[in-house]
């Protein structure tokens, strides 16, 4: 028999900043703790267990759960870590749900973060694909034109950029869709952040105009596009049917309908099984949604979702994953966002917190996503990025690895029935 | 406990120096020969969870290539970033939700193609106090935890240490899938050059390229998969504080509490005489009677006699680490995995040279973190007990 | 059977900055004035060193900076016979003893060098003292470590 599981309260160490050079990362950890337990009726001891997740290779601490044990609270309680890349964030949320529905646990403390500003993110991100350029490059191809790490290196594998520009590229000859729609996402998002006090990146009134004019890193993807990197960290507590009562401090509480996952093939839009790969198809995206949808209980997520947050690593990504989400038509995004369907006070309004785009602190980015998600349900987004209908239903989404990891968690304001 | 969860199946590879295959092929080959063994396809395996971690393998997102290897593409996968006995505790709540029926668990880990494991365990400290000192690593606080149960218990000596990790290599020389080292004698390891002393080098388990997978199931399905399930009773984790200073590393307090927490989950009140054998996870020859001890499986300070009089030994009283443990190779990362799979072979009976009489309920033991800074605690049976 | 494998090294380097944070930002500023500095929990008055931002006993928060006392007890040591280069452990040409000491008023042991004296004359509750650098530069290394009293 199903077990519902509430998030009670969502905490953020305070605002997302490209460098915090005044906090070591467990003083960080600490205070989004603290945060989240200020809003519960909890004391830190009725904390059952924690799931901490983060990518280690960005601040050089193999076990930062180990370190910040005493910060956390989680002194004589169990601890696990998650890692999974993009999706960390989520799937830390997904291991903490799985903790109180496998009935082991009734309250548990989910963390993601990361502190990039002590590390290079983008050496980090190579790391996913450096020793195949570098095994690759023994062989023959040169990737670099020139022996030796570097920009050239970054360029062949990619980084982030080069790489999500394929599927950019690829999600807009599909849609017919142009470069214009993706500033459009851009503006979209940054001026949203604007609303949201803890978002890194915010422009009030953003036009798509402003983004147009910064530069071209790698087409369709503009500077303006690319998400920046963020220092912060996200708590999310969650707590179990019964006890909901007992620990939320008020009535808001967002439900979890339903949580699902799924990974596929590593591709950069190379050939693959005789076939070339399009990171644009995101097949399994649709997969992990059904499933999602399927456990929560919704038959015409159209109809039953009122609001979405995205994981938008690059601004093009806004357009994408609605339509990979089921919740619009293929290719139907360019039209909307043209008509505003994607705004705060639209008909599907689209990580009205800013996205992705306007803060990637890459550990806490999909649990965040939650965080904001369950903001929306309980009705208590801050600054002015709460959407103004009524939110029945959240979807939360994140994607990371080698642009083959999708999580999704879909949020409700009652629990699904047993 | 709504349904009762089981390990089904598991397959592993021979604990190596340097690992001919590549990562990759190990998972491909240790998924296939297991789902042909339990005469599956992977269709029937509801999830995949990792137990592996970025440092160890040398790349982020280590998971990404390994996803079809093992046979997770369009399904549901997780990565655990802690020993692998946390992976094993994970799939056990997802089957618990009631949402999977199947999981299957992967470890490799490669210490050779580390660029050096000692800096990958060296960052596991706080970069900012302990690993700028250099005071404080796995070695030195291995020193003064013997150093304080030679101390609080005198007829233990440094000789009593040495014991202990001949014990641990001769062990390993009977598991075919061990490094299976020859033992060294006692005197060479009694005057083996000194690291922090009372540790010597022969006395820390060797590194190792090692890899295995497991597969858990339901109880339903572990019925139909497999005349000999081994259950799950009960585990718990726990985390003690990070700071050194702050901990008594001879009473071991929050190995003490995984230890009582997962004896309560499985109904078991009196471990020395209901646990038939253990397999612990150590990185040092020193720490085996320790945390023997803080598990309540001997008494306190009986780490010379246990010894002495072979209590521990395969066919002692009380059999700990029959497999050898760590000293017949550490995969870091994954030794527990090992650990895990190697009980299950006990308990089915499967364990050849190294079997222990008639076990019917093993202890399975993983620790993270300097000085087992958090340890996890599994209770494993062969059924009939609850 | 192909047995012969090809070895590619692939050459990461990248450093970091890792910040120390508030509390170990005043532990430094200590040392720099020949001070061993502990922090004190507003909750339940427990005494740590390293000073730090939380206690995980009582979760209270440990912002009141105590300078703790340059005596105390050594009760327990081990001899370092190694250092880390590379990856790798190297012998020292001349070992040293390494203790943690208790200091007077502090919950927490100070790990620290314990110097002028053989491993063979350590003695558990033996009396140490700290020994500072000439010029202090608010580094770890300002705390030379300790010696029998």
């Amino acid at each position: 028999m199903r077990r519902n599981v509430a998030i009670i309260s969502v905490g953020y160490n305070g605002r997302f900043v490209s460098k915090r050079p005044d906090i070591s990362i467990v003083e960080m950890l600490e205070a989004a703790v603290r945060n989240a337990l200020s809003k519960t009726k909890l004391k830190p001891h009725e904390i059952d267990a924690f799931v901490v997740g983060n990518m280690h290779t960005f601040e050089g601490v193999n076990m930062g759960h180990l370190w910040a044990s005493e910060h956390i609270f989680a002194l004589n309680k169990p601890v696990m870590r998650i890692a999974t890349g993009g999706t960390t964030g989520m799937s830390v949320f997904h291991c903490a749900y799985y903790h109180v529905a496998s009935g082991l646990y009734d309250v548990v403390c989910a963390i993601g973060w990361e502190k990039h500003d002590e590390g290079d993110a983008q050496i980090g991100l190579g790391g996913i694909l450096l020793p195949e350029v570098f095994s690759l490059a023994h062989f023959g191809p040169d990737f670099s034109g020139r022996r030796g790490a570097g920009l050239g290196l970054m360029g062949g594998g990619g980084g982030s950029t080069g790489g999500a520009s394929f599927q950019a590229a690829s999600y807009l000859a599909k849609s017919g869709g142009g470069i214009e729609h993706i500033d459009m996402a851009a503006a979209l998002m940054r001026a949203n952040a604007a609303k949201n006090p803890y978002a890194h990146l915010q422009v009030p009134d953003c036009k798509p105009e402003d983004i147009a004019k910064t530069p071209i890193i790698s087409w369709p993807l503009r500077y303006g596009h690319t998400c920046p990197t963020s220092c912060g960290a996200c708590a999310v507590i969650i707590v179990a049917e019964e006890k909901v009562k007992k620990y939320a401090e008020t009535e808001k509480v967002a439900w979890v309908k339903g949580v699902a996952c799924g990974t596929s093939d590593v591709t950069v839009g190379n050939v693959h099984d005789g076939q070339i790969t399009d990171p644009a198809d995101q097949e399994m995206c649709k997969i992990v949604a059904m499933k999602a949808y399927k456990k929560a209980g919704i038959k015409n997520p159209r109809k039953e979702i009122q609001v979405a947050e995205v994981y938008d690593g690059f601004a093009h990504q806004v357009l994408l994953w609605p339509e990979r989400l089921l919740l619009v038509d293929d290719g139907a995004s360019p039209k909307l966002i043209e008509q505003g369907y994607y705004n705060i006070d639209g008909e599907l309004p689209v990580n009205p917190s800013g996205g992705v785009t306007s803060t990637n602190a890459i550990g806490a980015s999909a649990l965040v996503r939650v965080a904001e998600a369950a903001l929306q349900v309980m009705g208590i987004a801050e600054g002015g990025h709460q959407v103004p209908k009524k939110v029945k239903n959240a979807l939360a989404h994140g994607w990371g690895g080698l642009f083959q990891f999708n999580t999704v968690t879909i949020l409700g304001d009652t629990p699904v029935k047993k | 406990m709504k349904r009762r969860v089981a390990i089904v199946g598991y397959k592993l590879i021979k604990n190596t120096k340097a690992s001919v295959w590549t990562r990759e092929r190990i998972y491909y080959e240790l998924s296939r020969a297991l789902l042909e063994e339990l005469e599956i396809t992977r269709d029937k395996v509801d999830t995949f969870i990792f137990g592996s971690n970025d440092f160890a393998d040398g790349r982020t997102i280590s998971e990404c290539y390994l996803i079809q290897r093992i046979g997770a593409h369009m399904k549901d996968e997780s990565k655990v970033e802690q020993e692998a006995l946390n992976a094993c505790v994970y799939a056990w709540m997802r089957i618990q939700s009631g949402e999977y029926d199947t999981a299957m668990i992967g470890m490799v880990s490669l210490a050779s193609s580390q660029f050096k494991p000692l800096l990958v365990q060296n960052h596991v400290l706080d970069p900012v106090y302990e690993r700028p000192r250099g005071l404080i690593n796995y070695y030195s606080a291995a020193a003064f935890q013997a150093r304080a149960y030679m101390e609080r218990f005198k007829n233990f000596t440094e000789s009593h240490i040495a014991r202990y990790a001949e014990k641990g290599y001769r062990n390993a020389l009977k598991n075919q899938y061990s490094l299976q080292v020859i033992p060294p004698s006692l005197e060479k390891i009694e005057n083996s050059e000194p690291i922090y002393l009372p540790i010597r080098e022969l006395e820390v388990a060797p590194y190792a390229d090692g890899g295995g997978v497991v597969l858990l199931a339901s109880e339903e399905k572990a019925k139909k998969l497999t005349k000999k399930p081994v259950w799950i009773d009960g585990f718990a984790s726990i985390e003690d504080t990070y700071w050194i200073g702050e901990r008594d590393l001879v009473k071991l307090d929050g190995l003490r509490e995984a230890g009582k927490r997962a004896y309560k989950m499985a109904g078991i009140k009196n471990p020395e005489k209901e646990i038939s054998f253990a397999e612990i996870q150590t990185f040092f020859a020193s720490e085996e009677p320790i945390i023997a001890e803080a598990l309540g499986l001997f008494d306190e300070g009986s780490g010379a006699e246990v010894i002495e009089k072979g209590l521990s030994e395969i066919n002692g009283k009380l059999p700990v680490n029959p497999s050898g443990g760590s000293f017949g190779g550490n995969p870091m990362g994954g030794t527990s995995l090992l650990g895990l799979i190697n009980a299950v072979k006990q308990l089915r009976g499967e364990a050849d040279d190294f079997q222990v009489k008639n076990p019917k309920r093993a202890l399975v033991h993983a620790q993270d973190g300097v000085c087992a800074q958090q340890n996890t605690v599994m209770i494993l049976s062969t059924g009939g007990e609850k | 059977m192909i047995h012969q494998t090809v070895e590619v090294v692939v050459p990461i380097s990248f450093m970091y900055k890792n910040r120390v944070g508030r509390y170990l930002q005043h532990y430094l500023n200590g040392l720099k004035e020949k001070k061993i500095l502990g922090s004190k929990c507003s909750g339940c008055g427990r005494v740590v060193v390293p000073p730090r931002s939380a206690c995980g006993r009582c979760y209270g928060v440990m912002d009141e900076l105590v300078e703790l006392p340059q005596e105390g007890k050594l009760v327990n040591w081990t001899v370092c016979y190694v250092k880390m280069e590379s990856g790798e452990f190297k012998r020292l040409e001349s070992p040293y003893v390494i203790g943690m000491i208790q200091l007077e008023g502090c919950d927490a042991l100070l790990s620290a060098k314990v110097l002028e004296v053989e491993p063979e004359n350590v003695k558990i509750g033996m009396k140490v003292k700290a020994i500072w650098k000439e010029e202090t530069t608010g580094d770890y290394t300002d705390l030379v470590g300790f010696v029998p009293l």
